[in-house]
């Protein structure tokens, strides 16, 4: 969502995770096979405190040809509003930021969590994918992705081959991922700890895509992926599979939009400055962000889809380790409970932690040596998130599938009391998060 | 070197030789077919390739039904009210024969859904077809012309 | 190289006549068939999860490839 326009590193999103291991199944269904499959989904994602809001509409549509062979095409267009926090901390008294853009600024009212609102983007998205047997036991999948906003690329290829054994009851998967994303921030990319500068209050010109400022040309990353899995049949009720992730992510990897507050390490205060004459702000002393260039993160994943006399279960979990310290657990509960012959229900719960990045911390010392790297971004930091939700679906008479899910996903974390001082040890400044998912599915052949 | 070439070499016949089902363990229906180019088709209504194959075997009886093909299509539903829905929207005008799936299955040693064995006219079994695939449909109708051609 | 290779291949041959035995016939698979019990159900819906999770935390995918299903052809 926000990371579209914000983290580097939510690029990876609408490449890899979604390509590898998503690629669409081939299903088999009671009714005659169609040419062509098209599967829908309209998104509504809300935050609460005026966070992000969004709005998306995601097409798969795959072309069925002869002898298991069958080319995907995908598009998603995704509209974001909204605030996001910036990693920057309340303070006692209001502040004031300059924008993205350097044009303009924004005021924060007293003890409010500072978030940046000033512009809203648009993302397209795109994919393709060809797949087809090569031999009676061997499958092989192609396709490129590509996605757009208004300040960053990604464009990527992948490729898998799964190959089966023992009468198709394992099967053995591998496959790879390359993408390169390019960032050219709006107000160009700062440079790595320097201060938020004042406005400069530049002519007319909206909030969006207008650039230029301070900041050099764009950055870019490349990010490569290895995946390897088993699946296995065990019964004929239960199937698991198995998989293990590599990502190796280089490049910019920072968020040019996020700062640090800097603070006296003895009240735990922000440093309060006065901005020059004829000048807003900002009110307070803010550095940019740094992250490493370099990411390394290891996955390992297994699923569990379990029939019951007419209700599946699926189980997964995730354990996610990285080179900035990060763990994560994810475990992932869906039921699946048929009310009759054509409708069902299907609750879901998640349950995710995780641990902060080496480099994660609240704020920044005044008066001490800058670390190499530093960020606020919550996203980085300590929390556990809980879904939970509900899904209401029916299959119409002439075998198209309608859906709808309403979830609530809600983040609370913990800055590590080790991190605060002075005041700071006052209030949980860790920016909980409150969000509702409403979602349409619609799938159907011709 | 020699005992690793062995291993090795037992290892690819342990996965690429399966057991096949010896010719006198063929159940004994099939005896009332001698003299008839015979096609064993086990199938099922939850397997698509299955479903794509229905147009083609009702094609290849219309050919040659009275030149002595006969098509046994062994249905392999759990549930036979599955089968006879699937069979109300895709009629067979071969034989459909159910209740024996299990036991014939396990005689042909069926390694695939669907899979076909063609048996010549002197109950000897002729090839073995894996899956069904367009692309393959055109060399398995000359198989079968070429086994109801022999003469006994 | 030559003990590795000798080693590898003995476990393949263990392991693949220890696996044989696991799983279901070919026409055993008509639970596995179901759309419902791939283990995409519903790859718009796992797109939209991933992409706002990866959006929110600092996890992203691992979810896997194909196998399960009717297993036909």
């Amino acid at each position: 969502m926000e990371n579209d326009k914000r983290a580097i590193t939510g690029a990876l999103a609408a490449a890899t995770c979604t390509l590898l291991g998503t690629a669409s199944p081939q299903p088999v269904q009671a009714q005659e096979e169609p040419d062509w499959n098209f599967d829908t989904g309209l998104l509504y994602y809300g935050e609460g405190d005026n966070r992000v809001q969004d709005l998306s509409f995601d097409v798969l549509a795959r072309r069925n040809l002869l002898d298991e062979r069958s080319l995907t095409l995908g598009f998603t267009v995704d509209s974001l509003t909204g605030a996001t926090p910036t990693g920057a901390l309340p303070q006692a008294l209001p502040q004031t930021f300059t924008s993205p853009s350097g044009r303009g600024g924004y005021t924060i009212s007293a003890g409010q969590l500072p978030v940046d609102n000033t512009f809203h983007d648009t993302r397209l998205a795109g994919r393709v994918n060809w797949q087809q047997p090569l031999g009676r036991l061997t499958l092989i999948n192609v396709g490129a992705t590509a996605s757009n906003e208004i300040d960053y690329l990604h464009l990527g290829l992948n490729a898998q081959l799964s190959h089966d054994f023992f009468k198709r009851n394992t099967t053995l998967s591998a496959g790879a991922a390359v993408a390169r994303d390019t960032v050219n921030p709006i107000g160009g990319a700062p440079v790595p700890f320097t201060q938020m500068q004042a406005a400069t209050g530049g002519g007319g010109g909206g909030e969006d895509g207008e650039g230029g400022g301070v900041g050099g040309p764009g950055e870019s990353k490349d990010v490569t992926d290895f995946m390897a899995g088993i699946t296995q049949v065990l019964t004929r009720n239960l199937l698991v599979q198995l998989n293990y992730s590599y990502t190796d992510s280089s490049g910019y990897l920072t968020d040019p939009y996020k700062v640090l507050s800097v603070i006296d390490p003895n009240t735990g205060d922000g440093i309060q400055l006065t901005p020059g004459v004829g000048l807003d702000g900002p009110t307070y002393l803010y550095l940019y962000e740094h992250r490493p260039d370099t990411r390394k993160q290891q996955s390992l994943y297994g699923q569990a889809k379990y029939f019951m006399d007419g209700t599946v279960l699926d189980l997964s979990y995730r354990y996610m380790t990285d080179d900035w310290q990060i763990h994560s657990q994810t475990v992932d509960l869906h039921l699946k409970w048929p009310l009759n012959s054509t409708d069902y229900l299907e609750p879901h719960l998640r349950f995710y932690r995780q641990s902060e990045a080496y480099f994660y911390r609240p704020s920044l010392n005044d008066g001490e040596p800058l670390p190499d790297y530093a960020s606020a971004d919550y996203r980085l930091g300590r929390f556990n998130a809980f879904t939970a939700g509900l899904k209401y679906g029916w299959t119409s008479a002439n075998g198209s599938d309608m859906s709808v899910r309403l979830e609530w996903y809600r983040q609370t974390g913990k800055i590590p009391r080790n991190m605060l001082t002075g005041d700071q040890l006052l209030v949980n400044n860790f920016p909980d998060l409150n969000a509702l998912i409403l979602q349409f599915g619609y799938r159907f052949g011709r | 070197m020699r005992p690793t070439i062995r291993t090795v070499l037992s290892l690819t016949l342990v996965l690429l030789c399966p057991a096949r089902a010896a010719l006198s363990d063929l159940p004994t229906d099939l005896r009332a077919y001698e003299g008839k180019v015979v096609i064993v088709d086990f199938w099922a209504s939850w397997c698509a390739p299955c479903r794509r194959s229905f147009p083609w075997l009702n094609a290849m009886h219309d050919r040659y039904a009275d030149d002595g093909l006969v098509i046994l299509a062994v249905n392999m539903d759990q549930d036979r009210g599955a089968a006879d829905r699937f069979l109300a929207e895709y009629p067979a005008r071969f034989t459909v024969v159910f209740g024996e799936g299990e036991t014939l299955a396990r005689d042909f040693d069926v390694m695939a859904m669907p899979s076909s064995y063609l048996i010549g006219r002197d109950g000897k079994l002729l090839r073995r077809h894996l899956g069904f695939m367009v692309k393959d449909q055109d060399e398995y109708e000359a198989a079968i012309s070429d086994a109801l051609g022999r003469k006994e | 190289m030559k003990t590795v290779f000798r080693i590898v291949v003995l476990a393949a041959s263990v392991a693949s006549a220890g696996c044989a035995s696991i799983g279901v016939q070919p026409w055993q698979r008509d639970v596995l068939a179901r759309q419902d019990m791939q283990l995409t159900t519903d790859p718009v819906e796992a797109a939209i999860d991933d992409h706002i999770y990866f959006s929110k935390e600092a996890s992203s995918g691992g979810r896997g490839f194909g196998g399960g299903g009717c297993g036909c052809n």
